[in-house]
């Protein structure tokens, strides 16, 4: 089935709207795009869009209660609450150094759950 | 169950001045405030003016407590550490009938025995930012801090053994052979002796008791605060003549001991008295009138908003004006009851007590105490400390050297006394109004962070208990992350 | 007291102080020290625990901790000292800094200051909001502090006044943390956040967004109970009968930052009323000789990378302050800000040559000319297919020396194209 979708482009801050056509696997832009730019990103963001995903996780006997994590890559963004889900439930134990990876293949996407801050034991 | 022998219900500046004065005794005293802390009431939200007793009959109680208080303020000051400050009052006068307003108010100031009135002409007034046609100059009004001046009283009290039981209220009175029994949200107590200090709540507690035969009339008067950089619009406090109708002074001009200026209150009868907002209209309304007499007053210069709720015993109908009461109750002896404590209420506090204690000593013998604590010790603030006693101080003690309020220079010392305090308060107003941390510009951005973990991790508060001001203002939700308990 | 003596000081260790003691020391200055309140470095980064730092100046996104560990290692790596938890309660015209940490009470002679100070939060009060003074309403940036840092969730039904980056943001974060959030109001026709963040922090999570609404009275007698919205007309003037109320327990209020310079106008330095910070020339001197200004406390800034790269410049113009011979400056021109221009930053000129300027407009505008005028002189004419006030524009423009001999002052304009 052919969907209309609207896509505010956020490649720079003027913010086009596109508007698109989209069957899920095939894409066609409509009109609003006032650059080329933006055709990548609408063609992304209506066949398979991701995010980086930050939140934080809580750390045991460490100088901060939370660290401050994120996804190794840009997740599918039905994803985000799923993984969400699983860091809420993980614990880590301090120390941990920034880029250490928390979680692998988190919620099975293939992608890790890295740390972005160091923080040292108490 | 505990008994008494004084129970004093409500924690405001007269229910502390009534503890206070009776501490000097060989009594048990206990206080139920059913807020989070005293001053909880309009106790916290008015003018901070001590006034001279210029506006009430020289028959009324407001005069005469009025008076009497004024004289005792400034030694009260000196011994429990609060501040206070006789910057005076200018009443003025915009034309020649207003004028005969002042002839007026200056006959019943004097006989009220109100030393240093004058009339002056406009011309003479030491105010360039004002002009009038003429102002009755008051030399004996002064300004305080009416939190810090509550606070001292009842931490005075309670350094003097009299105990304080915040969030309780009181729920119910029965009258017993040997005094009250009283019921509260604490559980019961008894108590040869209660007053009635409940401020707006006064009726609620008579017709626990008995029969009320008066009404209680709130009306709200809403502030603004003018940023610390336009203090100098004015010297002393500038009052218009008083507006007969309500019942009130009208809005005035008032400098405040931390640097402000004040301009309100407004007066607004309202049946609920609980409905503490400010609203658009009144703050307006406020800045208008407040430019009748300083038309130099920027929009840019309110920076806070608040409003408090006079205890009034008139109706609009009425005029508004009624004399304070402070009798027993008509069917029930041992109950004091101080009814329609308004302005100047804050002023007569310490002479309204004397009384009180006047009245107890009927039916108590009352015996002085031989190790009353007349003075409240209480320490500089770091930011009005010489170098020398900061570096000595921090030597001592390195909690004073890690500064939490920045627009304050309040320190982790001076948080952790505040949160000390004999009183048991700990919310974050209770840390406001002790050492000032979150009174600045930032209005608590910074510093609510570091007392909220202060609270946490040394005096093992949950987050989850936290408040602001009372019983139920909840500060958070609770965790991000639930911690686990292995 | 304890005395040191140093040849930079710099003020504040967030973002901008980092960058400038770095760039002190690359630029030949020996004793750098950074001076900060907070327990840690870094400043208000590692609370902005999301990403998109530093993708101008290194072309990778970073997270606001990430960003800040890359500068704090290269402060360790330069040897510059740090003193945490020191709280600078003033200077004096002869740069002497009194401080106080745990360890006493310090003064430290430098021979140039940094001013890094930052900046707060406008509160409820900077906009006067009516109603009751409940608990529940916190600025934007502390509840990011709270749910980031310190593990405590405010509310559980918020509602966000402001549509700022930091509004947005937080909009998002409640929702991960299963906070309802139940609407970003915004008193402007236009969401003054970047438009990433209105997609990424509100469609992708249909958060509703007010615009051309404002918060007009806050209701709960102790915690906060519910707000009332209600639409403005274009004079921002509230339209009757448009009141909607809220139900919620928290109010974020993401309304703006005001540059914290107590110490610097204490001091007796001048401080431009519409940057909120120091006036300084292009050298980001104040106008106290020795004193330069940078980062959030000489004006707020759109991005930690432009911050950062001005920082730099601070920094830099701070050690050369060193051996620079104390001279009168020859010129003292101003920079102003001409038609359609809110501010511009410097504000004052103090050689020809090649000069950095950053500016804001006065309102959101597609195709303009901005131009550089020195009398009758145009000095630079540059089309912008689109201007925002939330947008800062940055623009070098050449000054040759012969402009400067009869000059007053130096304007900067955006006209309609």
């Amino acid at each position: 089935m052919i969907t209309e979708k609207k896509i505010t482009c956020i490649v720079c801050p003027i913010g086009c709207k596109i508007l698109v056509k989209t069957d899920g696997t095939q894409f066609e832009i409509v009109e609003g795009n006032k650059c080329k730019k933006g055709i990548e990103y609408a063609k992304n963001e209506a066949l398979d869009p991701r995010r980086m995903l930050t939140t934080s996780a809580l750390i045991n006997g460490g100088e901060w209660p939370l660290i401050s994590v994120k996804s190794s890559k840009p997740v599918p963004k039905e994803k985000i609450f799923p993984i969400l889900k699983e860091i809420k439930k993980n614990a880590v134990d301090a120390p941990i150094n920034s880029g250490q990876t928390i979680i692998k293949n988190v919620a099975n996407t293939s992608i890790d759950i890295v740390a972005t801050k160091s923080v040292k034991k108490l | 169950m505990k008994n008494f022998q004084v129970a004093i219900i409500g924690g405001g500046v007269i229910g502390s001045a009534i503890a206070r004065e009776l501490s000097k005794y060989k009594l048990d005293v206990v206080v139920f405030e059913m807020g989070s802390d005293v001053a909880s009431g309009a106790s916290k939200a008015n003018s901070g003016v001590v006034h001279s007793g210029i506006n009430s009959a020289p028959s009324s109680l407001k005069a005469r407590f009025c008076v009497e208080g004024n004289k005792m303020f400034q030694s009260l000051a000196d011994g429990l550490g609060f501040p206070v400050r006789w910057v005076g009052k200018c009443v003025i006068a915009k034309n020649e009938e207003e004028l005969s307003e002042l002839k007026r108010l200056k006959q019943v100031g004097m006989d009220n025995s109100v030393p240093g009135l004058e009339i002056k002409d406009g011309s003479e007034i030491n105010e360039s930012n004002v002009s009038c046609h003429a102002a009755l100059w008051v030399p004996t009004a002064g300004i305080t801090l009416p939190y810090e001046f509550t606070i001292a009283l009842a931490e005075n009290a309670a350094e003097n053994n009299v105990k304080f039981l915040l969030e309780t209220k009181v729920t119910g009175l029965k009258k017993q052979k040997n005094g009250f029994l009283i019921k509260t949200t604490k559980g019961d107590f008894n108590s040869e002796i209660v007053v009635n200090a409940a401020g707006l709540n006064c009726r609620e507690i008579v017709s626990m008791l008995e029969e009320p035969d008066f009404q209680v009339y709130p009306c709200r008067g809403e502030y603004l605060i003018l940023d610390k950089k336009y203090r100098s619009l004015v010297n002393s406090m500038i009052y218009p003549v008083p507006v007969k109708e309500l019942g009130v002074l009208g809005v005035h001009i008032t400098p405040t001991i931390e640097g402000n200026i004040l301009l309100g209150p407004s007066a607004e009868f309202i049946d609920d008295a609980e409905d503490k907002r400010t609203t658009k209209e009144m703050m307006k309304t406020l800045l208008k009138e407040a430019r009748e007499i300083i038309p130099a007053i920027p929009d840019k210069a309110v920076i806070n908003a608040y409003s408090g709720m006079r205890c009034k015993l008139a109706s609009l109908k009425e005029g508004g004006w009624a004399d304070y009461q402070i009798e027993e109750g008509k069917q029930t002896p041992g109950l004091i009851n101080l009814l329609g404590i308004e302005s100047p209420g804050l002023t007569a506090a310490p002479a309204i007590a004397k009384e009180v204690t006047k009245m107890i000593s009927q039916s108590i013998k009352l015996k002085t105490k031989n190790n009353f604590k007349s003075r409240r010790v209480k320490g500089k603030r770091f930011s009005e400390m010489t170098p020398q006693e900061q570096s000595i101080l921090i030597k001592k003690d390195d909690r004073w050297g890690r500064i939490v309020c920045r627009c304050e220079h309040v320190t982790e010392a001076e948080v952790i006394e505040a949160l000390s305090n004999p009183l048991g308060a700990r919310t974050l107003s209770s840390v406001k109004y002790r050492c000032r941390a979150g009174m600045g510009r930032c209005q608590g951005g910074f510093c609510t962070q570091h007392i909220v973990r202060i609270m946490e991790g040394q005096f093992n508060i949950d987050v989850k208990d936290m408040k602001l001001k009372s019983p139920d203002s909840n500060l958070f939700y609770g965790r991000t992350r639930e911690v686990k308990d292995d | 007291m304890i005395n040191y003596d140093v040849d930079v000081a710099v003020i504040g260790g967030g973002p901008a102080g980092l960058a400038a003691a770095v760039s002190a020391r690359e630029h030949g200055a020996k004793n750098v020290v950074i001076l900060d309140r907070n327990s840690w470095l870094g400043g208000i980064l590692p609370q902005c625990i999301h990403d998109g730092f530093g993708v101008e100046e290194t072309g990778t996104s970073m997270t606001g901790p990430e960003y800040a560990e890359k500068y704090i290692e290269m402060a360790k790596k330069h040897g510059i000292d740090v003193m945490k938890g020191t709280m600078v309660l003033q200077f004096n015209k002869k740069l002497e800094i009194t401080a106080v940490n745990k360890k006493g009470l310090h003064k430290i002679r430098a021979k140039s200051i940094v001013l890094a100070m930052g900046c707060r939060e406008k509160t409820r009060w900077n906009v006067m909001i009516p109603g009751n003074r409940s608990s529940g309403i916190y600025t934007a940036g502390v509840a990011q502090a709270f749910i980031n840092l310190y593990n405590i969730i405010p509310g559980k039904n918020v509602v966000i006044l402001g549509s700022g980056d930091v509004g947005l943001i937080m909009a998002r974060r409640l929702k991960f943390e299963g906070a309802n959030v139940l609407g970003v109001v915004e008193i402007l026709p236009y969401a003054s956040g970047l438009p990433r963040n209105v997609v990424q922090c509100l469609d992708d999570y249909d958060i509703p967004l007010f615009l051309n609404y404002t918060v007009t009275c806050i209701d709960g007698k102790e915690r906060l109970e519910q707000v009332t919205i209600a639409q403005v007309d274009d004079k921002m003037n509230i339209i009757p009968g448009t009141e909607k109320k809220i139900k919620c327990d928290a109010l974020l209020l993401s309304l703006g930052l005001v540059p914290e310079n107590e110490l610097a106008s204490d001091v007796g330095i001048e401080i431009d009323t519409v940057t909120g910070g120091p006036i300084v020339n292009q050298y980001l001197e104040t106008t106290l000789a020795g004193v330069f200004a940078c980062g959030n406390c000489l004006q707020v800034y759109d991005t930690v990378d432009v911050l950062s790269a001005d920082a730099k410049n601070a920094g830099k113009n701070a050690a050369k302050n060193l051996t620079i011979q104390k001279e009168d400056k020859k010129i003292s021109a101003k920079i102003v800000p001409g038609k359609g221009v809110r501010y511009v930053v410097p504000q004052r000129l103090s050689e020809c040559e090649r000069v950095h300027l950053t500016l804001r407009v006065e309102k959101p505008q597609e195709s303009s000319m901005l131009r550089v005028i020195a009398g009758d002189k145009e000095l630079l004419k540059k089309r912008l297919p689109w201007v925002n006030p939330a947008n800062m524009i940055e623009i070098d423009v050449n000054i040759p020396s012969d402009t400067i001999a009869f000059m007053q002052s130096l304007e900067v304009t955006l006209d309609d194209h």
